[in-house]
């Protein structure tokens, strides 16, 4: 059965952009262009992925909302902002609100559909729990590649998709700088320098929830980053 | 030309004041003139008509109204201050005119003086007669040739008395006095109370005589003869055939009575109608006042001020004559005043003269006369107070405007500070300006400057945000494109379509940089503000981060000068090392590989002195102050990449948010630029 995805974007040429492009791979596509069409639709039916602009229509934070409301729909359902805004504070309201990426509309198309399809393999695996997986292990972290899944010393660590990736670049090779430019290629993301800053930094924040004495990112001046034990 | 110096000048125009002073103290002193006339002529009247009440006292003959005329034989006694010598000689008489000559139709060529004091008169001969005939010693007969001069006298009960003045030798005589019979007889006699000296010249004889007033009346004629020319013969006219003669001199008493009209700085003359001074009584020139005010008054200031006086008629000094337009008139029967010029150095005189009517016939004229000196004295005193009042004044007032103008000038040069430094050197805008509260022109003039700067702010705001707010704009429409370039290419194209798409698609990509850079000030100015303040060990941090660049620009030497000890200050490393990112890569673009790029940080009385410095070329002085705006772009070669300057303006929004700043120069060897942040230590 294909995955139905749900495009809530008011800029038409677009929404139909994503939509063929989306389709191509094989989703089934739904499209609207505001947050009452699309909040209509999904009381009658959810979709698997929803990906939400944020300023819909004249609702400069219309996105913000639907994501509120479909998130009370479904505790579960990955949905993907996809904003021309690249401010970070939308970035940390859109994940707070329980956002599984947010990207911003510099991604190309072929990115988008493998952050697409990397979410729903996310979302296959935590259903087929107890399936044996790869799973990278430095020290307190365990990376789970197949489900996207990180956990420090047994705890899950929620990460949206692009920091799951900046992780993962950096815990692979340990002890290895990484520049920003490294990390933005393995996060297959278009990001400037202070967007990573800021993502190493939320990054830190995360582990220290679980693990005050997380200091296992490392700023390496002048240079990057890179992961140590 | 300084606002104080044209005020200054403005203040000057006070000096219109002392000038205004002086032309109301000369209205003044016309005025006075004009009060002194009045009280004179008034004086004047009333003097000639008491006069004229006692013509017995003012005229000798009171019933003699024929005027003075030399021609028939009247003399004018002058009066005599001192009684002179009987020596011959007439310099003792100290009168400046010469004897007059008389009217004879026979005899030798005479001149005559007469002189008076106040008990005898003098008479001085000047005889032509060059041989000298002396006396003979026997007694006189009827025709006697010798020298002698005759001299008959109305005496005072009205008869006639002869004498005669004869001598053997020259020297001092008595006179002589003779009376002939009807049978023609000779009767002679010694009159010793007339004395005479004679005194034998080379054209002639001089003889000084001097009578007794008691003796004489008002006539007297003189008479001298010349032994050999016309064998004189002894004869003696009745008195009533005898013309003229007659004495005009001071009249006895005249001089005390008119003393008792005049008062002090006042001269009151008497003179018959033929200008002859009858008596005389005071001095216009007397006043010590007067003269002490004189004194007092400046030469400079009177000649800036004085009416003109050059321009008076002078009266002449004569001491028998009084003459002048205002005597003439008098003379006609008409008051009538003159302002005289006495002479040189002297101040103008005022001169009033009356006419003396006897019985509807003018006989004579008084003549007061008065110096302005007193007026002089009176303005003078008026004007000095005034010119030194109004002097004052000026330079009180120019001293005050001097005092205002450079209060205003010091506050003009305060705003005009203000505004040179509003547009500081890093761009930044203060908009406050000095002097606004102030409720004047220079208040409102600041207010402006604050809503202009205001508005240049704004719009400065505008522009630095404008990028970003362009940047979002495009971003849709650009992703548009992308999104179908990336559709289109995935339909499956043509190789020769690929190109076509791939071409666009690099141009798209072009796009997507400039907006990226163009939005990322705003982006960078948000992050900041989110930032979080540690304290940072900045001389740990500099070692670490100039160790990272050292391996990331290996062409480079990248050298770092510390203090050995700790550095700390309240910020956030990640800004501090992204702001010495741009510094780096900054001096990495404009040093050629090989350079030298020195971090130096060095402490500097409380703050942190960090400067970058780097061998490449230095940078015009011109684009100092504008390195750190936004987007300013200066590509040193046209085949870079697009560099829209935003490093430098990051790096100012860094040091801003730790409350340092930054300043773009050269390094002072002019070897390459040199970038210095000042960040305040904890």
């Amino acid at each position: 059965m294909k995955k139905q995805i749900a495009i809530v974007e008011d800029e038409p040429a677009l929404r139909e952009n994503y939509a063929a492009a989306l389709a191509r791979h094989g989703y089934l596509i739904k499209t609207y262009a505001n947050r009452g069409s699309a909040m209509q639709a999904f009381r009658l039916r959810l979709p698997d992925l929803a990906i939400i602009d944020i300023s819909l229509e004249d609702e400069a934070e219309g996105g913000f909302e639907l994501c509120r409301d479909l998130r009370a729909l479904s505790a579960e359902l990955p949905i993907v902002f996809l904003t021309a805004r690249d401010s970070e504070l939308d970035a940390v309201s859109g994940l707070r609100l329980g956002a599984d990426d947010f990207l911003t509309k510099d991604v190309s198309l072929p990115h988008l559909a493998a952050r697409v399809a990397a979410l729903f393999r996310r979302i296959d695996a935590l259903r087929a729990t107890g399936k044996a997986t790869e799973v990278l292990r430095r020290g307190a972290l365990a990376i789970d590649v197949e489900r996207l899944q990180t956990t420090w010393a047994g705890v899950p660590v929620v990460l949206s998709l692009t920091e799951f990736w900046i992780v993962h670049a950096l815990a692979r090779n340990t002890g290895h700088v990484k520049n920003r430019q490294q990390l933005m290629d393995a996060a297959s993301v278009v990001l400037d320098d202070e967007t990573i800053t800021s993502h190493i930094k939320r990054l830190r924040r995360k582990f220290q929830a679980v693990d005050p004495a997380f200091d296992a990112i490392q700023t390496v001046y002048g240079m990057g980053y890179r992961w140590v034990e | 030309m300084r606002i104080r110096s044209q005020l200054l000048i403005v203040g000057l125009s006070t000096l219109a004041l002392p000038w205004a002073g002086c032309q109301y103290a000369r209205e003044l002193e016309i005025t006075l003139r004009g009060s002194q006339e009045q009280a004179l002529q008034a004086s004047a009247v009333t003097v000639a008509d008491a006069l004229a009440a006692e013509p017995q006292r003012v005229f000798r003959d009171a019933s003699d109204r024929a005027p003075f005329d030399p021609a028939r034989g009247d003399i004018y006694v002058f009066p005599l201050s001192r009684q002179p010598l009987l020596d011959g000689y007439r310099d003792d008489w100290s009168l400046p005119q010469e004897p007059l000559r008389m009217p004879r139709d026979d005899g030798p060529t005479t001149r005559l003086q007469a002189g008076a004091t106040e008990r005898y008169l003098f008479l001085f001969v000047e005889v032509e007669d060059p041989r000298f005939e002396p006396e003979p010693g026997a007694a006189h007969s009827s025709d006697d040739r010798f020298d002698r001069v005759e001299l008959l006298v109305q005496r005072p009960d009205g008869t006639l008395g002869s004498y005669f003045f004869a001598t053997d030798a020259p020297g001092l005589l008595e006179g002589q006095s003779f009376a002939v019979a009807d049978d023609g007889s000779m009767q002679l006699g010694l009159e010793p109370r007339l004395q005479a000296y004679w005194l034998q010249t080379r054209e002639g004889y001089h003889l000084e005589i001097r009578i007794p007033l008691s003796m004489v009346a008002s006539r007297l004629w003189i008479r001298p003869l010349d032994g050999l020319k016309n064998a004189p013969k002894w004869e003696l006219p009745a008195i009533e055939h005898l013309q003229g003669g007659r004495l005009f001199f001071a009249s006895e008493g005249l001089d005390d009575l008119l003393a008792s009209f005049v008062r002090d700085g006042t001269r009151a003359t008497v003179v018959d109608s033929n200008g002859l001074k009858f008596g005389t009584a005071g001095a216009f020139e007397s006043s010590a006042q007067a003269a002490q005010a004189r004194a007092l008054s400046h030469a400079w200031f009177r000649a800036l001020l004085d009416v003109d006086d050059s321009g008076l008629p002078l009266r002449p000094a004569s001491p028998d004559h009084l003459e002048g337009p205002e005597v003439d008139a008098a003379l006609g029967g008409q008051v009538a005043t003159a302002w005289l010029r006495t002479g040189r150095g002297q101040g103008p005189l005022l001169s009033v003269a009356a006419p003396i009517v006897v019985d509807g016939v003018t006989r004579g004229a008084l003549v007061l006369e008065q110096s302005a000196d007193q007026l002089f004295g009176l303005r003078d005193h008026a004007l000095t107070r005034l010119f030194y009042l109004t002097s004052l004044a000026t330079a009180i007032a120019v001293a005050f405007v001097f005092g205002f103008a450079s209060w205003i000038g010091v506050r003009i040069g305060r705003l005009q500070a203000a505004a040179d430094a509003a547009i500081g050197p890093d761009g930044r805008i203060s908009l406050a300006m000095p002097e606004a509260e102030r409720s004047d022109e220079l208040g409102s003039l600041a207010r402006s400057f604050e809503g202009l700067l205001a508005r240049l702010n704004e719009h400065t705001q505008y522009l630095r945000t404008l990028g970003g707010k362009l940047a979002h704009e495009l971003r849709t429409p650009l992703t548009i494109v992308r999104s179908s370039l990336d559709n289109l290419e995935s339909e499956g194209l043509r190789e020769d379509q690929r190109a076509f798409v791939q071409r666009a698609r690099d141009g798209s990509q072009r796009l997507a940089s400039i907006l990226s850079a163009l939005g990322a000030a705003a982006r960078v100015e948000e992050s900041i503000k989110q930032s979080e303040r540690v304290n940072v060990d900045l001389r740990q941090l500099l070692v670490a981060a100039v160790g990272g660049y050292q391996s990331a620009f290996p062409p480079w030497r990248i050298e770092l000068q510390a203090p050995r000890d700790a550095c700390f200050l309240r910020g956030a490393p990640d800004l501090l090392v992204q702001m010495l990112d741009k510094l780096i890569d900054n001096a990495v673009d404009f040093c050629p590989a090989g350079g030298a790029i020195l971090v130096e940080l060095a402490r500097d009385s409380g703050d942190y002195r960090l400067s970058v410095g780097n061998d490449g070329p230095p940078i015009p002085d011109a684009l100092l102050p504008r390195l750190f705006e936004s987007l300013f772009e200066h590509r040193s070669s046209p085949g870079d990449k697009p560099h829209f300057g935003l490093g430098l303006y990051i790096v100012r929004l860094i040091a801003e948010f730790h409350g340092g700043r930054c300043l773009a120069g050269n390094r002072a060897d002019g070897g390459g630029a040199l970038f210095t942040l000042i960040l305040p230590s904890i």
